[in-house]
C-alpha cells in the first residue's frame, strides 16, 4: 500500500521509441490532468549510454565514451515497468510541465540535465541506472 | 492426514471469505485493473490463480513487493478462481481494495 510510483524512482519505458531504456520519474501524475486522462509521468533517460570504457583508453576516448544524451518524455504508466532502483538526482528544477511546450526550451532542459547525469555517471554511483538493459 | 486436510481447510476458508469481499467489499478483477490499483497504491491484497502465467505473476509480485502489499497464490486454477468470485468468467488475478466485511486481508497473510 506504499505509494512507489514517486519522484527519482528508476524505470524501465516499455512502449514507444525509447523501448527498453532506463528512465528516472521526475514527477508523477497520479489523477487525470485535462489532456492526459490517465496516470503519467515525465521522465528524463538516457538516449545514448555511456560504453563501457577500459582504463587503457586515452582519456580523450574516456571522456567520448561516457557521454549521456537524456530524453525528457511524458509517459503514460501503463507503458513504465517500475523497479526498486532509484537516482538521486534533483532535476524538478530544471525539468518542469513548461519545459516540454517549446523545442528550445526542451533542448536547454535537456543539456542541464545531461551534465547532471555526467557527473553521477563520473562519481561512479548509480551503475546500474547507467547501464544498458540486455535482452 | 493433517496436512492434507488443512490444505482443504485453507481453501474453504478462502473460498468463504472472497465470497463475502464480493458481497461487502470493493475489489477489481483481471490483470490490467489490478496493475493499475497497485500503482495508485489502492490494493490491500492480490490473488492469483496457481495457472497464472509465470511471467506476469511474476510481475504482479514485484509490483506487489515495491507496493508492500500481500500477494496469495490461490490453490485453484483461474476457472476456479472466477467459480470462487461468484462469476461465469475465468479470473486470473483479482485485487481486493477493501475488504468490506470479510477478514481476508487479516487472517490471509498469515496463512501464507
Amino acid at each position: 500500500m506504499v505509494k512507489f510510483l514517486k519522484s527519482n524512482k528508476a524505470v524501465i519505458i516499455l512502449h514507444d521509441f525509447f523501448v527498453m531504456r532506463k528512465a528516472m520519474i521526475i514527477r508523477a501524475f497520479d489523477g487525470d490532468t485535462r489532456e492526459r486522462p490517465y496516470g503519467h509521468c515525465l521522465v528524463a533517460d538516457n538516449a545514448k549510454y555511456p560504453k563501457k570504457f577500459i582504463h587503457k583508453d586515452f582519456a580523450k576516448k574516456k571522456a567520448k565514451k561516457s557521454r549521456v544524451k537524456p530524453f525528457l518524455k511524458l509517459v503514460n504508466y501503463n507503458h513504465i515497468m517500475p523497479t526498486h532502483y532509484t537516482l538521486n538526482v534533483d532535476l524538478k528544477d530544471i525539468v518542469t510541465l513548461d519545459v516540454l511546450q517549446t523545442r528550445d526550451k526542451k533542448v536547454a532542459a535537456s543539456k542541464e540535465v545531461k551534465a547532471h547525469f555526467e557527473e553521477r555517471f563520473k562519481t561512479g554511483k548509480n551503475k546500474w541506472f547507467f547501464t544498458k538493459l540486455r535482452f | 492426514m493433517a496436512p492434507v486436510k488443512k490444505s482443504k481447510k485453507n481453501a474453504e476458508n478462502i473460498n468463504s471469505r472472497l465470497a463475502l469481499v464480493m458481497k461487502s467489499g470493493k475489489f477489481t478483477l483481471g490483470y490490467k485493473t489490478v496493475l493499475r490499483t497497485l500503482r495508485g497504491s489502492k490494493a490491500k491484497l492480490i490473488i492469483i490463480a496457481n495457472n497464472c502465467p509465470p511471467l506476469r505473476k511474476s510481475e504482479i509480485e514485484y509490483y506487489a513487493m515495491l507496493a508492500k502489499v500481500g500477494v496469495h497464490h490461490f490453490s485453484g486454477n483461474n476457472v476456479d478462481l472466477g467459480t470462487a468470485c461468484g462469476k461465469y468468467f475465468r479470473v486470473c488475478c483479482l485485487s481486493i481494495i477493501d475488504p468490506g466485511d470479510s477478514d481476508i486481508i487479516k487472517s490471509i497473510p498469515g496463512e501464507q
